[in-house]
């Protein structure tokens, strides 16, 4: 198949659908809105990422792979219990090893002791209580990175064990774990009258356990040592100056004197490094004055970097006899675990999205983010939003069968659109195509039963070869509708600074905003080529040196860093057509650049770019700063939200419902884009976010016993391979421009993660009868009531 | 690092230098190195022994090389023979694994979740030892997993006698995702028509193959043997429950008689997943 239109069974209308395509297709005209052919570059095309031959040939460098003459070798001593006191730490005999040349713990600390990305209560090194399982205790620096092992286990620390509070509902009650007190935060959000009632009620009680980032490449850094008596860190930091500012604070040094050099980042899915990696390093090349390298193993990983929030659920829906909901009440309750990180931020999705894309009256949802000796929890693609929608989607399926309603049909006649309020009390003002959206994928062609094909080989639930057997399983189909903020909320200073420069016919940008996998850097090259109708551009490697971008995070870049790129490429153009324009008496607006050559509307002006340039350079800078937000005040109101971005999914399942195995047979998308900017990114970009939301779905999840992590590896946390990958059709691509947003492009990445778990258990629940009200869904909960 | 050409070049290395490990495919050695857990003072590399690689037959029995990967015993020659072993050796991880990992190095690893072990103890196979001097000497392959004799020092696993049943086999196993992963729970079921047997074994619900002897036997009772060799679906799913509750029995009673109590529920679902496997697993051998 190829993704040009016009294909049996394709719904979607010329200009706004992609092919059902699952296979790599190359860029075709089916996008760019029209039957010519498009350009070979700038926006719409699906331009290759520069660096994809190097990734895929494995010479692309990451900082795993990063040397300096004399480099020492790191090791980082974490604690193996998830609440202790520490009552002494002997670092004698570690550093009387031969090789060791420094160890550090929280006494060595010269600056801030406290540090974090939103709120500082995480210390660099524990110095009294021990938190979490893994909190980093002391490292060390030696010429050998076994020695540097040795070392660390060699550091003799005496622990007085604690009771760990890892049940988040006696988090309350518990004695306080943190100076700052066990809950985080609290947002009861009250919106309408809290006497309606519904002639019909459902309530449930959803839990969703804790999926970890699990990047390709673990973390990785070097820490090199400034003769100014600063540190330059390379590593593959997501949000280079908050990682900046944050090093510098516990190096006790002004902002300047660290440098945060960005390697090229092995997969992130939010704040991707762990800062309790990178302090210990800079701390090191400080303390030694030699470039200090740290390569986490895959348990480390596991250990220190945030994970998605383990959440609590329960839920009340009101609905009147035709199913129109009247009111939704809710609690939701938060895991952080031991440091507040992202959980704020969190909450307020997780309370702000609790009804989903539904027009609801009447809403009343209490939610809370409490402390507790678990796993750090924090920023991973879709946190909060994720979470409620199982949720919610989980009690419209459950409205659905007791009012004897198809559940697309039930959904229909709640979803919202544009004009429509949240409960926030903010009224969605971009476009809410969540209607079409459920129609696209409810009316693609299901996938054929096995029976229909028999020539097509049958991979049934437990693999070829496998236990399964075709008379258990049983086939399910269900839907999902999700949604998700796009950049920071609740009155972040979203801004990013880029600049453009042209020398000869060659562009660079320069621009702090990480390319994370997300794209970014071949979105800039294109949005230049667009606008100074350049071919050659090039993004520069990022460092701190560079304007702030911000962090890469709820698809903020193609909006504020993509904007910024533009502003400064439009300067460069007016610069750069301004003399001549002045020269022949006509505006820039009637010169255009193609091909490294500017032509006027008459054709009569015709020159290149270098020669209108003169060996002159031309640079300019610009930044993008979004319309400013609110924070949620006391009952859960504002507006709080730049834009929403949202999505649809039918997940086809079959179950074995006698083992209780799943296979998602098929996930059909629909997404609100609001306009495709590179085809075959935006097509990436789903493909990952439906994929992690599988392994959300049926077996991501690090699981703990009293605080301790299990398995930290690979082997016990099953990520989705291919054979669990299902075929992901995308029905439809909703170009539905978002006037307020540059290009008028919508979030892509975040939103699949959100809405595809609660579609794959509804499609389980279908298949077996059974509730499915816990992510992931384990092999007992989808044994069918038909089983013997 | 020493790369014998023989078996009994192999044997000899071990025992000039006791403290090294023997390492064949590494699948599990060299994760366990990688990660710090050990650190070998020697390794001794059997990747050029030849005479392990293959197999050959022995008097109604196939003497199969320790050196044996996963992804020969895949191939459909060998899944003539042996078909429940070959099921297995598919079934054991993804194609890197299976290329790597031996047949012997299953063995010598005796994780729970090893996918040739059920197969091997319902086979009710022999390990040819070899040791110092060209010495060789057999035992029972459930000797070895439970412990109940050990490899000596400077013994090396050599070959796994096997016998050619000429019967349906089947290896069935149970995982949390579709695609590789380790068995939650693994059945073998052999039929030995001359001896009338049927033989099961289950994986990865103990620390090493269980073999739930009674139910073998009234199950093997109920076959004719000289006919057509088929059973109820009654049967087979009360065979189905007779193995599960031999391998995951309920809990017993107190000394005085005190309630026992229930199986948690994580508990009866391995059970109903056992049950689930061991029938689907006779009733495919006796289709």
């Amino acid at each position: 198949m190829t993704g040009t239109g016009g294909m049996g069974g394709m719904t979607g209308t010329a200009g706004t659908a992609e092919g059902a395509v699952t296979a790599h297709s190359v860029a075709s005209s089916a996008l760019s809105g029209g039957p010519a052919e498009p350009p070979p570059h700038g926006l719409g095309v699906s331009l290759p990422a520069a660096d994809a031959d190097a990734k895929t040939q494995g010479t692309y460098p990451y900082a795993a792979d990063l040397w300096a003459e004399g480099l020492l070798w790191a090791a980082v001593l974490r604690s193996p219990h998830p609440h202790a006191r520490i009552v002494s730490i002997d670092t004698a005999e570690a550093a009387r090893m031969p090789g060791v040349r420094a160890v550090v713990t929280h006494a060595d600390v010269p600056g801030d002791g406290a540090h974090g990305r939103r709120v500082a209560d995480r210390p660099v090194f524990a110095s009294d209580i021990v938190r979490h399982h893994g909190e980093p205790i002391a490292a060390v620096a030696a010429d050998h990175p076994d020695t540097a092992r040795l070392a660390a286990a060699a550091i003799a620390v005496e622990y007085e064990l604690l009771e760990p509070v890892t049940d988040p509902e006696q988090a309350f009650s518990a004695e306080p774990l943190h100076p700052d007190g066990n809950l985080i935060r609290h947002i009861p959000l009250r919106f309408g009258d809290p006497e309606a009632t519904g002639e019909v009620v459902v309530e449930g009680l959803y839990r969703i356990g804790r999926q970890d980032p699990a990047p390709i490449g673990a973390e990785a850094g070097l820490a090199v040592p400034r003769p100014d008596g600063g540190v330059e860190i390379y590593t593959a930091s997501t949000d280079p100056h908050a990682d900046r500012d944050l090093a510098a604070a516990c190096f006790g040094l002004e902002p300047e004197r660290v440098k945060v050099v960005v390697t090229g980042v092995p997969g992130a899915m939010g704040d991707r490094e762990d800062p309790g990696m990178q302090l210990p390093l800079g701390l090191l090349a400080l303390r030694t004055g030699h470039p200090v390298k740290l390569a986490a193993t895959r348990e480390e990983s596991f250990l220190g970097h945030p994970h998605r929030h383990p959440t609590l659920l329960r839920y009340r829906h009101h609905a009147d006899a035709d199913g129109k909901l009247v009111k939704v009440e809710a609690q939701i309750l938060l895991d952080a675990g031991a440091y507040a990180d992202s959980s704020s931020e969190a909450l307020a999705a997780a309370v702000s999205f609790a009804c989903g894309p539904y027009v609801v009256p009447h809403a009343f949802v209490e939610g809370w983010a409490v402390r507790t000796n678990n796993p750090p929890s924090g920023h991973v693609r879709g946190e909060g939003a994720m979470q409620v929608c199982a949720a919610y989607e989980g009690q419209m399926d459950k409205l659905a069968a007791r009012l004897g309603l198809d559940p697309a049909e039930l959904r229909l006649r709640n979803v919202m659109a544009t004009g429509d309020l949240l409960p926030t009390g903010q009224t969605v003002t971009c476009p809410a195509p969540v209607a079409e959206l459920l129609r696209s994928v409810r009316d693609f062609p299901l996938p054929a039963l096995p029976v229909d094909d028999p020539e097509e080989q049958w991979l049934l639930p437990g693999g070829v070869d496998g236990a399964g057997e075709p008379g258990a399983v049983r086939r399910g189909v269900g839907y999902g509708l999700g949604m998700v903020h796009m950049l920071g909320a609740e009155g972040t200073d979203e801004v990013s600074t880029a600049t453009v420069k042209v020398t000869g016919s060659i562009a660079t940008v320069i621009c702090a905003a990480v390319e994370t996998g997300q794209g970014f850097a071949t979105l800039a090259r294109q949005i230049v080529q667009e606008i100074l109708g350049l071919d050659e551009v090039h993004v520069a490697p990022v460092d701190t040196d560079q304007p702030p971008s911000g962090p890469g995070a709820h698809s903020r870049h193609t909006w504020v860093s993509g904007g910024a790129v533009e502003r400064a490429a439009r300067m460069v153009r007016t610069q750069l057509l301004q003399p001549l324009a002045h020269q022949f008496g006509m505006s820039t607006e009637l010169l255009s650049i193609a091909d490294g050559k500017i032509t006027s509307y008459d054709g009569v002006l015709s020159t290149t770019v270098a020669e209108a340039l003169d060996g002159k350079e031309l640079w300019a800078t610009a930044q993008c700063r979004p319309h400013p937000t609110e924070p949620l005040d006391d009952t859960g109101q504002g507006d709080a939200f730049v834009g929403i971005a949202f999505c649809a999914v039918r997940a086809v399942v079959d179950v074995d419902i006698e083992l209780g195995s799943v296979r998602v047979v098929e996930m059909a998308v629909a997404q609100d884009v609001g306009r495709v900017l590179n085809p075959r990114q935006a097509r990436a970009r789903i493909e990952a976010g439906i994929t992690q939301g599988v392994g959300a779905a049926l077996t991501e999840n690090l699981r703990t016993t009293g605080g301790l992590v299990r398995r930290p590896d690979l082997t016990g946390y099953a990520l989705p391979t291919s054979l669990d990958t299902p075929d992901i059709r995308i029905v439809k691509l909703v170009e539905e421009r978002d006037v307020v947003a540059p290009f008028g492009a919508k979030a892509i990445s975040a939103v699949p993660v959100v809405t595809s778990p609660a579609a794959v258990a509804a499609a389980v629940r279908a298949a077996t009868g059974r509730p499915v009200n816990r992510l992931p869904i384990r092999p007992q909960a989808a044994v069918g009531a038909g089983a013997v | 690092m020493t790369l014998p050409g023989s078996l009994d070049e192999a044997v000899a290395a071990l025992t000039a230098m006791p403290a090294a490990v023997p390492v064949a495919g590494g699948t599990d050695l060299m994760a366990a190195v990688n990660s710090g857990l050990l650190r070998p003072a020697g390794l001794v590399g059997l990747g050029r022994i030849n005479e392990i690689r293959g197999w050959q037959y022995q008097d109604g029995h196939a003497l199969l090389g320790a050196g044996l990967t996963h992804a020969r015993m895949g191939r459909p020659d060998f899944a003539a023979l042996i078909p429940a072993l070959a099921t297995a050796a598919r079934a054991a991880g993804p194609p890197q694994i299976r290329n790597a990992g031996t047949l012997g190095g299953n063995i010598a690893s005796a994780a729970p979740t090893g996918d040739a072990l059920p197969v091997l103890a319902a086979l009710e196979a022999t390990l040819v030892i070899a040791g110092p001097g060209g010495g060789r000497r057999e035992i029972p392959i459930g000797h070895l997993l439970t412990g109940f004799d050990m490899l000596r020092p400077g013994e090396l696993i050599g070959y796994v006698r096997v016998p050619l049943l000429h019967a349906p086999q089947t290896f069935l196993k149970a995982t949390g995702r579709t695609g590789p992963g380790r068995a939650v729970a693994s059945v073998a079921v052999v039929l030995d028509p001359a001896r009338r047997n049927v033989r099961c074994a289950v994986g990865a619900v103990a620390p090493m193959p269980l073999r739930p002897l009674d139910a073998e036997r009234w199950v093997a009772s109920l076959i004719d043997w000289d006919g057509e060799r088929t059973l109820a679906p009654e049967a087979c799913a009360a065979f189905g429950d007779y193995v599960a509750a031999a391998c995951i029995p309920d809990p017993a009673p107190g000394p005085d008689g005190a309630d026992p109590g229930t199986l948690p529920p994580a508990a009866l679902h391995l059970r109903r997943t056992v049950a689930t496997l061991a029938r689907r697993a006779l009733g495919r051998a006796l289709a």
